[in-house]
């Protein structure tokens, strides 16, 4: 009953998604090396995250560790040797304790981890289990379970004005001969794009519950990653665009923190008054 | 929060399928890569005398490639990577990555040229988590070789 429950959970269903797709990616690259080491990523968030709990003394979150997990083996190359998968890991999970505001992360983990790791380890990624390789029509696998996971944590507005914006932003470039839109559009590209804007994008701590703040934060997502691919191509653009989304999101939770605090202190201020 | 209407779901799928299909459309003709072609034959040729008007020296008959620098191409899905291979009396003097278009750094693949003069072949070994690069740099040494290798022997 228990488990029942828990698969009606938006990280239920994220997870149960993630696990689909890595049994079908496998499949489709016949391989079990994805499996490996999505088995190694897990493992080795699992562990950093439970010693860091440990040390601060803190509950720790076993479901995010696992989506985390997840997401870094299926964006990660499958022939990435495993120093790099816990290195990944290792990155995303502290980035998760470390740079946080009111407990909760700033930023997305895995998005964090799998950033930061191009610049350390230089490993490329495939994004190998959005089907970037594979026949085209399993991108339908990545849009049910994406519409699931985005219709249970209520982030369309979010995940429409991130895919709208980034599309018209294609299409003017594509237009004007700006970039290589043309790559961004097809895949492996745009397996990667439709992934991360339906399963990262909407990670409930690091963006917006409001529509209207859903919006502002999918359209600076998209702008900002769009200027990253335009100037650098690449393929950390996505991660860069939703680093802007998170840093709104920080921004917009502080600027409400601290108008509650004023509220709360002129509140104190006028009942002085009238004690006097 | 109140979710979303399930008719505004549809409305702005259709908006975002649309602007995508727009947008793929328009750079139909852009499109530099043919999926999921590995190579192209491309051969800038420079520095052969072995091919010319039917005087094939008997040195130069025996030979398993001719003499000369040779451009190659490797594709995949996420870009290129073009070489010249610099080959004499049989050996492989130089390679040298000539352009890299690539999604991913350069400098992963850096040492790769290196290797091919070491192993005298376009099989390298693979850089943990380069698949990609080393697979289009493999393809582009291939391409160069197979642009050198001598039919006239």
């Amino acid at each position: 009953m228990r488990t029942v429950k828990w698969m009606k959970t938006p990280k239920g269903y994220v997870t149960i998604s993630l696990i689909t797709y890595l049994i079908i990616a496998s499949i489709g690259y016949k391989t079990l090396n994805g499996i490996r080491n999505a088995l190694i990523a897990v493992v080795a968030a699992f562990v950093i995250e439970f010693f860091y709990s440990r040390i601060i003394n803190r509950k720790s979150s076993k479901d995010g560790v696992v989506i985390t997990g997840l997401i870094i083996s299926l964006v990660l190359s499958i022939t990435t040797s495993w120093p790099y998968v816990v290195g990944t890991a290792a990155i995303s999970i502290l980035s998760k304790h470390l740079l946080v505001f009111k407990k909760k992360p700033i930023f997305n983990p895995a998005a964090i981890g799998l950033f930061v790791s191009v610049f350390i380890f230089h490993i490329g990624h495939s994004w190998w289990g959005a089907f970037g390789d594979l026949p085209w029509w399993l991108m339908m696998f990545l849009l049910i379970g994406g519409y699931i996971v985005t219709d249970r944590v209520n982030k369309f507005p979010q995940v429409f004005a991130f895919l709208g914006t980034f599309f018209v932003l294609l299409f003017f470039m594509g237009y004007f001969q700006v970039g290589d839109a043309a790559d961004a559009l097809r895949p492996p590209f745009i397996n990667a794009t439709i992934f991360f804007g339906l399963f990262m994008l909407t990670d409930p701590p690091t963006s917006p519950a409001k529509y209207k703040n859903q919006i502002l934060f999918g359209v600076i997502s998209a702008v900002s990653g769009i200027v990253v691919y335009g100037m650098f191509g690449g393929l950390t653009y996505l991660f860069f665009g939703l680093f802007m989304g998170n840093l709104y999101n920080y921004w917009n939770k502080r600027s409400v923190m601290k108008s509650a605090e004023l509220k709360q202190q002129r509140m104190k201020n006028s009942q002085r008054a009238l004690y006097k | 929060m109140k979710k979303t209407d399930k008719k505004w779901i549809i409305l702005c799928s259709t908006a975002v399928a649309a602007v995508y299909s727009a947008g793929y459309l328009t750079t139909e003709n852009q499109v530099s890569i043919e999926q999921p072609i590995h190579q192209v034959a491309k051969n800038i040729q420079t520095n052969n005398k072995a091919v010319n008007d039917g005087s094939v020296s008997n040195a130069q008959k025996n030979k398993l490639y001719k003499d000369g620098t040779f451009t190659g191409t490797g594709m995949n899905r996420r870009g290129s990577i073009d070489v010249m291979v610099t080959i004499q009396n049989d050996k492989i003097t130089n390679v040298e990555i000539s352009d890299f278009a690539m999604h991913y750094s350069e400098s992963d693949i850096v040492g790769l040229p290196d290797e091919v003069l070491k192993n005298q072949g376009a099989r390298v070994i693979n850089v943990s988590g380069a698949t990609y690069s080393t697979e289009a740099f493999e393809d582009a040494v291939q391409d160069a070789l197979n642009q050198a290798f001598n039919t006239v022997g």
